[in-house]
């Protein structure tokens, strides 16, 4: 019984941990403009979120150690500072995002400006951070992100045109030209495999301790809860396309994204919505600026981790404090944070092979992984993606530049 | 990567010229469209006003209301090529300027208590809207 209530806390917190800024921007902004008609790309990113995370917690249980701790010792340090490069500047365009973002649902739940709550989201995560447990920090976060699935109950109360909505699965309802709508494939891509998410799940099972005992757990968080996760990402695609794109709304604000709970339920509905937008924002705030920290650490070789002291990890918690410095000071800056969003995943997506293919190269090692080395299927699919991933990652910048960002 | 992360939102936010009428008349149409959607929003959300809070009234009027501004200026720094189009510039700047003292007329009511007579606010919404999309559909595209 204990162990079955471990299982589902797990998918549950996985479930509301998946959600972050970049999902709740890319999927509104999608489905006010694209309809349904993008979500297959949500079930591709789904399904390679699903692999490479099982892989990375895998080597985690295993080898007892985190895969960016053996890029460095497997690829050689060039290869490995290239990579810790590349997915550190992205992690802290993410971390700067997630920090707007709480930010904003702040100012939609108060009415009082964003920038006002920048500093106080920097210090409270770095509170917590500071003197929370990993797992109550992981729980608390996780849960308290359910609180988005208003937005999959807002989509059958918004009593939604399913033939018009089935239409736009196969047909793009959209004017936009066709390097607008791959532009969009490319970011939601980048949303739904964000590279942070493999960072923290490997480095967090270290945190947890886990053993080849716990690869059952490992498994059922990832292929049940990030499943559930990108339900409610299509969930918030659906709404948009329900309530704004008939009326040709082209959303472009947090607050105009979560309009759609409360049209559906009142003001019960917009607390809930919004409190699930701080919830996974601030999440995922930790869990960016842990991921910081993780990279930075795991390739100098520092003492890391939550499961040490902070003064046995001095660097480690010296580069979390200096990380989310910098990210408030980004968004300090007055830039606008959902725009923000927008770069960073498109800059993640360009960087996703620099992040997955370790992850792939490592899992494949007998000399880490004994026994456990990836099966015939694991690999067929990971080669496949690590060829999408390459093609995505050359288009991401060319597109960017050809749509002005998706305009 | 850090110049193209400097560089993007800088081509992002460029007005480029127009190079004759078709084109200017292109970005007006862009520029309508842009508005009418957040005029259309606004009336969404001033037919719901009793079901939304406060604070997040306020909050979503500001953001339109800076949109407003934002599409306003950046379609004013495009220089009109001909006498025709400094036409088309006074009808568009027109239309737009309206939808943004209308959405900051409403976050002044919102700020103050409510909104005093939302039926109205949301017809007069709708009826500018129109008037947007139909010059938008007047453009060359």
């Amino acid at each position: 019984m204990k162990r079955f209530l471990a299982v589902t806390l797990g998918i549950l917190t996985a479930i509301g941990g998946f959600v972050d800024i970049g999902d709740l921007v890319a999927n509104a902004l999608v489905g006010s403009r694209f309809g349904l008609s993008l979500a297959w790309v949500v079930v591709v990113g789904v399904v390679g979120i699903c692999l490479f995370a099982e892989m990375a917690g895998r080597v985690a249980a295993v080898s007892g150690r985190p895969v960016f701790d053996l890029v460095r010792e497997r690829l050689g340090p060039r290869a490995g500072l290239l990579n810790l490069a590349a997915s550190f500047g992205i992690n802290l365009l993410t971390l700067a995002a997630e920090i707007g973002g709480a930010a904003l649902a702040l100012e939609l739940a108060t009415g009082i400006d964003y920038l006002l709550w920048v500093p106080a989201v920097g210090l409270v995560a770095w509170l917590v951070m500071w003197r929370v447990r990993f797992e109550t920090m992981e729980r608390v976060f996780g849960l308290a992100g359910l609180a988005l699935v208003v937005f999959l109950v807002a989509f059958f109360a918004l009593d939604p045109d399913y033939g018009e909505l089935g239409r736009q699965l196969t047909h793009n309802p959209s004017d936009d030209g066709a390097a607008t709508y791959w532009y969009y494939a490319v970011a939601l891509l980048g949303a739904a495999m964000t590279p942070y998410e493999v960072f923290f799940f490997s480095s967090g099972g270290v945190e947890e301790r886990w053993t080849r005992r716990d690869l059952g757990v490992m498994r059922a968080n990832v292929f049940v809860g990030f499943p559930l996760g990108g339900l409610l990402s299509i969930a918030i695609a659906a709404c948009a396309a329900t309530v704004f794109l008939p009326q040709m709304i082209e959303v472009g604000t947090l607050g105009q994204m979560v309009l759609p709970a409360g049209l559906a339920f009142g003001q019960i509905g917009l607390a809930l919505v919004i409190f699930g937008v701080f919830a996974a924002t601030f999440g995922a705030t930790l869990e960016t600026a842990l991921s910081s920290g993780y990279s930075i650490s795991q390739y100098f070789g520092w003492q890391w981790g939550k499961y040490v002291r902070p003064r046995e990890a001095a660097r480690f918690h010296a580069t979390l404090l200096v990380s989310t410095i910098v990210a408030v000071a980004l968004i300090l800056t007055t830039i606008d944070p959902i725009k923000v969003t927008e770069y960073s995943l498109v800059l993640s997506a360009a960087a996703l092979p620099l992040t997955y293919l370790p992850v792939l190269m490592i899992a494949n090692d007998p000399d880490y992984m004994g026994d456990r080395v990836n099966g015939r299927l694991s690999n067929t699919l990971g080669t496949l993606y690590m060829i999408l991933l390459l093609l995505v990652a050359v288009a991401a910048i060319p597109l960017m530049l050809a749509t002005k960002a998706g305009q | 990567m850090v110049a193209l992360l400097m560089a993007a939102p800088l081509v992002a936010g460029c007005a480029s010229p127009a190079w004759d009428d078709a084109d200017y008349g292109s970005k007006a149409g862009a520029t309508a469209e842009a508005a009418a959607s957040s005029v259309a929003l606004v009336r969404l959300a001033v037919e719901n006003e009793a079901r939304l809070t406060r604070p997040y009234l306020q909050t979503l009027l500001t953001e339109t209301a800076t949109e407003l501004g934002g599409v306003d200026s950046q379609f004013g720094a495009v220089q009109p090529p001909s006498q025709a189009a400094v036409a088309v510039r006074a009808e568009i700047t027109g239309l737009t300027s309206e939808a943004a003292e209308r959405v900051r007329a409403l976050l002044n009511e919102v700020r103050l208590r409510e909104i005093r007579d939302p039926g109205k606010a949301a017809a007069d919404l709708a009826a500018l809207g129109d008037r947007l999309r139909a010059f938008a559909g007047e453009q060359p595209s």
